[in-house]
């Protein structure tokens, strides 16, 4: 299985062009899934394969609203704190299995004290434990450089300076185990586009 | 059997309605048992139906119990953990709370973890992975699998953390709750067998008693079913109906639910209707036997009334009610059964009339007479009665003719009913010109003086037709009980009157038994008389008729004895006259005829040549064919009628002269001559004498006998002798019994004579020897009459006469 996701990656056609700026790229990327529609709440993300990434991000929240996690798909780089401001009249019982970070935010209304501290990459799946249809997805990754794709499944990601990347695309309509789909560029001084096909929507991405 | 009409249509009723009853008995009887196993079939397939609902209710209930476990925080936690020990623990708690047998956890990458409880064979592991494929298709997964040797219920729910993290796998046995369960929803007995990998079957789980199941385990064992199929077994001595289908089977063994429904019990409420059908039944056909019968009654009933009142009918009573119900063919039968009987007793009134009663007078006749008579004499009451007959009748009638005669009935009886004071009733005319009169309750006396009332009322000539008719008669009287006993002897005794009073012309005369006597064992003969002559007792003799003046044998008269085998030997006077009464003296007479030809045959032969004297009755001349049968006598015999003198008396002829004279001419005509016997003392006219062709007188043995002492009689001998001879007859004597007799009637010119003198009447057989020596005595004595007197003659033939 794990195979064939790869062969899907691989399989994504990536070209890359150059624009005209200078010094910081900006990597556009349009992400599709396996039947060609446009795919959102992809996350995109580049790890540069050269030099040590920066930490740029430091906070953000996912907020509870209307018994739904906001937003559902959040990306942060490792070192992130995220707070889980709860805007709803109910309370709710945040928590994650994820090996990446497990945490218990027991009952709470509003926003608890302490933000949750992700410092290590990997997927981390957030629920509640009283409303069960509420799901958030948290990629937690080792770069600065990422973005989530909007609804017509693009991402731009900017101020990439010149180097080898290790361009990856996640999404959590993926199975579980499955690796994100990846690819390496060379950011030049200008910008560049790329499309990144998931395995999700064709008659194999099922597995 | 069924000769009764009511029997008849109450068994065509019953008989057609029990064929009914049975048909629709034997329909009904089939449609239950065909609804009863179509029920069964259904309730089966509800059954299966519910079996299902139950399984899927049971799978809905169980799987929401798995994943209420599959959401619990605790678990989910246990999950997390990551350490097998706390995991395999945590399966076993948690399925523990629902009642699940196992608990597996599955993981994303299909790695099993199971409950420290149990191990799970290949079979299982393989079962649970495909449902593990179909739940991470569609969510969740229910099914059936054969784990620990049984078919358990296998639930798999996803683990969520919130997204997919591995599947809780949790198995419930299908075992006996569920098995009672099912019985308890849809009335069948339910039973989960599995087929080992060697075939044979174990039940699981059963609500069936151990027999029973084990009776169906053979079965199985011998069917090699497994796929959904219907299977009736008997069990414990009940046919049960089921339906084997199918719950899981894996490469080895085969899992399956029987549902069974006992027939006899699915069909008991159709017997129970069946029992009260069959009681509606009978009492059905009880019902239309009593209607039937009544029905039946309402026929035969009237029939039968109908049928005693012929009976009634046949007896002779006409006056019972004739029954009117039973509708309008049974009433018409009544009405016809009225007009049968008036007709029938007009008809009997008319027989009646004409069987009790005179049709020329009206009177009662002689049948109604003695009916009455019984009567009277049954109720014990003393009564008499008359018995009349009318002088010379015949003659009228003859005379004047049948309807003259008729006319003259009827006045008698009218004068009977002016004149002897008697009831109507009681008056009869008993045939020919015979009246009787029932006198009751009164004495002789007073019989007497309705006797003379009568004979005086007849001495007043009847005038008919301008033809006065002076009628005389006779009038026997004899009376209950001094005269007879009963109806016939006094009837036969007041008959033996009026022909005393007749014959005495002493016109009223009452019984005297003295002078019934001789005639009462002159009937007691008749019937001997009759025999007599088949037995030839009766003896011919003779009595030798002489020329007076000569002394030859010039003849014989034939006289019949009858030698009686108890009584001896029985004189003519004994037996002639009743046989003159009967009419039998025609068979004595030609008898008489037959002897004589034949004798006369006999002396011929010897030479001699006597004339015989044969006497013949009144009876015999009222024959018309006694000339014939004489002449063919004559003819068998070979001998003429010349040889024959017919001897009859005056009385006789004076009966009935005209028919005599035919009779006598006919007789003459033959050559027989004729002889007037016992003249002198009827009361003959000489000039119808004179008409007869008579040839001889016979003067009669009275006046002989006393001529010697009596000069009157001797002068009515000569008389006689004179008339006699001046008619050109001979002259006879009879009873010539002195010599001195014979020497007067000789003198006087007498023919010839017999009489015990000259010889008594001798056996008919010894006539010829007795003849010759009379012929060589008569010559002796006449050669020796010259010198012998007149007295030894006589002496001689007195010894002749005492000889024979």
């Amino acid at each position: 299985m794990k195979t064939c996701l790869l062969s899907c990656a691989i399989s994504a056609a990536i070209l890359v062009t150059h624009p005209s700026a200078v010094g910081a790229a900006t990597l556009s990327v349009q992400v599709t899934d396996a039947t060609g529609k446009p795919l959102q709440d992809a996350a995109v993300y580049a790890e540069p394969l050269s030099s040590p990434a920066f930490v740029r991000t430091k906070e953000t929240e996912i907020e509870q609203k209307s018994r739904k996690f906001m937003p559902v798909m959040t990306i942060v780089q490792t070192g992130t704190e995220i707070s889980f401001p709860n805007n709803d009249t109910v309370r709710h019982h945040v928590y994650s299995f994820s090996p990446a970070r497990p945490f218990e935010l027991k009952l709470y209304s509003g926003t608890p004290g302490t933000p949750i501290l992700f410092d290590k990459p990997g997927t981390v799946v957030i629920g509640c434990n009283i409303h069960d249809q509420m799901v958030a997805y948290i990629r937690v990754v080792n770069t600065p450089h990422f973005g989530k794709s909007d609804q017509a499944g693009k991402v731009r990601i900017t101020d990439l300076g010149p180097g080898k990347y290790r361009l990856k695309a996640w999404h959590y309509q993926l199975p579980p185990a499955a690796s994100p789909v990846e690819t390496d560029i060379t950011i030049t001084k200008n910008d560049m586009t790329a499309d990144l096909v998931l395995g999700i929507g064709s008659a194999g991405s099922g597995h | 059997m069924f000769k009764s009409l009511e029997r008849r249509i109450v068994a065509l009723l019953l008989i057609v309605l029990l064929l009914v009853q049975v048909a629709s008995f034997f329909v009904i009887q089939n449609a239950i048992s065909r609804n009863g196993r179509a029920v069964i079939a259904d309730e089966l397939v509800v059954g299966e139906r519910v079996f299902k609902r139950l399984l899927k209710q049971n799978a809905e209930m169980l799987t929401q119990g798995a994943q209420l476990l599959a959401k619990d925080y605790g678990f989910l936690s246990a999950i997390a953990s990551n350490d097998d020990e706390t995991i395999t623990s945590a399966l076993t708690n948690h399925g523990a709370r629902i009642g699940a047998s196992f608990t597996v956890m599955v993981g994303t990458d299909r790695t099993l973890r199971i409950d420290s409880a149990h191990a799970l064979s290949e079979d299982g592991r393989r079962r649970i992975l495909q449902l593990v494929d179909t739940a991470e298709k569609e969510g969740s997964a229910v099914g059936t699998g054969i784990l620990d040797n049984g078919p358990f219920q296998i639930v798999v729910v996803p683990v969520k953390a919130p997204v997919v993290v591995g599947w809780v796998v949790m198995a419930f046995p299908l075992d006996q709750r569920l098995a009672a369960d099912m019985l308890a929803l849809s009335s069948l007995e339910t039973s989960f067998l599995v087929r080992s990998a060697q075939g044979s079957w174990a039940a699981s789980a059963t609500t069936l008693a151990p027999d029973a199941i084990e009776s169906m385990r053979a079965a199985l064992n011998a069917q090699h079913a497994a796929q959904r199929t219907a299977i009736d077994i008997s069990m414990g001595g009940n046919q049960y109906a089921g339906l084997l289908s199918e719950l899981a089977s894996d490469d080895r063994r085969t899992a399956v639910v029987v549902l069974q429904r006992s027939v006899s019990a699915a069909i008991a409420p159709y017997r129970a209707l069946q029992m009260t059908l069959l009681i509606l039944t009978a009492v059905g056909i009880l019902i239309a036997a009593l209607v039937s019968i009544v029905t039946a009654r309402r026929i035969t009933g009237p029939l039968r009334e109908l049928t005693s009142t012929a009976r009634r009918l046949g007896g002779g009573d006409y006056d019972g009610p004739i029954p009117t119900g039973g509708g309008e063919e049974i009433a018409e039968l009544s009405n016809a059964f009225g007009v049968m009987r008036s007709g029938i007793a007009k008809r009997e009134a008319e027989i009646h009339k004409l069987a009790y009663w005179d049709s020329l007078t009206d009177l009662p006749n002689r049948a109604q007479f003695a009916h009455r008579l019984r009567q009277t004499i049954d109720s014990a009451r003393t009564c008499h009665i008359l018995m009349m007959d009318l002088d010379r009748f015949k003659n009228v009638n003859d005379v004047l003719g049948q309807s003259f005669g008729d006319a003259l009935l009827r006045s008698v009886a009218q004068r009977l009913l002016t004149h002897s004071g008697a009831d109507a009733v009681n008056i009869a005319r008993l045939g020919g010109d015979e009246f009787a009169i029932l006198l009751v309750d009164g004495t002789l006396a007073d019989a007497q003086e309705v006797a003379l009332n009568v004979l005086k009322s007849l001495e007043i000539p009847i005038v008919l037709d301008d033809q006065a008719v002076d009628l005389g008669a006779g009038i026997g009287i004899a009376g209950y009980p001094q005269h007879g006993g009963d109806a016939e002897s006094l009837l036969s005794r007041v008959e033996v009157a009026m022909h005393v009073a007749k014959r005495s012309g002493n016109q009223a005369t009452v019984y005297d038994a003295a002078t019934d006597e001789s005639s009462q064992q002159s009937l007691s003969l008749l019937s001997d008389l009759r025999r007599a002559v088949d037995r030839n007792e009766l003896k011919l003799y003779v009595q030798p008729k002489l020329s007076l003046g000569k002394g030859d044998v010039t003849g014989l008269e034939a006289l019949v004895r009858w030698v009686h085998p108890e009584r001896g030997m029985i004189f003519p006077d004994q037996f002639i006259p009743f046989s003159e009464q009967t009419g039998f003296i025609r068979v004595i007479t030609l008898w008489m005829l037959d002897r004589a030809a034949a004798l006369c045959s006999t002396l011929a032969l010897e030479g001699m040549y006597p004339k015989i004297s044969v006497n013949i009755s009144a009876r015999d001349l009222m024959d018309q064919d006694l000339p014939a049968k004489f002449s063919e006598i004559l003819f068998r015999h070979k001998v003429c009628a010349a040889s024959f003198c017919l001897e009859i008396t005056e009385s006789a002829i004076m009966d009935d002269p005209v028919r005599a004279q035919n009779t006598l001419e006919s007789l003459h005509a033959l050559g027989a001559e004729l002889s007037i016997d016992d003249f002198g003392t009827g009361y003959s006219s000489l000039a119808y004498l004179k008409q007869l062709p008579v040839d001889e007188l016979k003067i009669d043995k009275s006046f002989v006998m006393n001529m010697e002492h009596d000069a009157n009689d001797a002068k009515i001998v000569r008389s006689t002798v004179d008339l006699g001879h001046n008619l050109g007859l001979r002259v006879v004597a009879e009873g010539i019994e002195t010599e001195q007799a014979w020497a007067l009637l000789s003198q006087m010119g007498c023919d010839s004579g017999q009489g015990y003198l000259m010889s008594r009447p001798i056996p008919a057989n010894e006539f010829g020897a007795w003849s010759r020596r009379w012929t060589l005595n008569n010559t002796t004595r006449q050669l020796a009459s010259s010198h012998v007197s007149a007295a030894d003659g006589l002496s001689f033939a007195i010894e002749m006469g005492e000889d024979a």
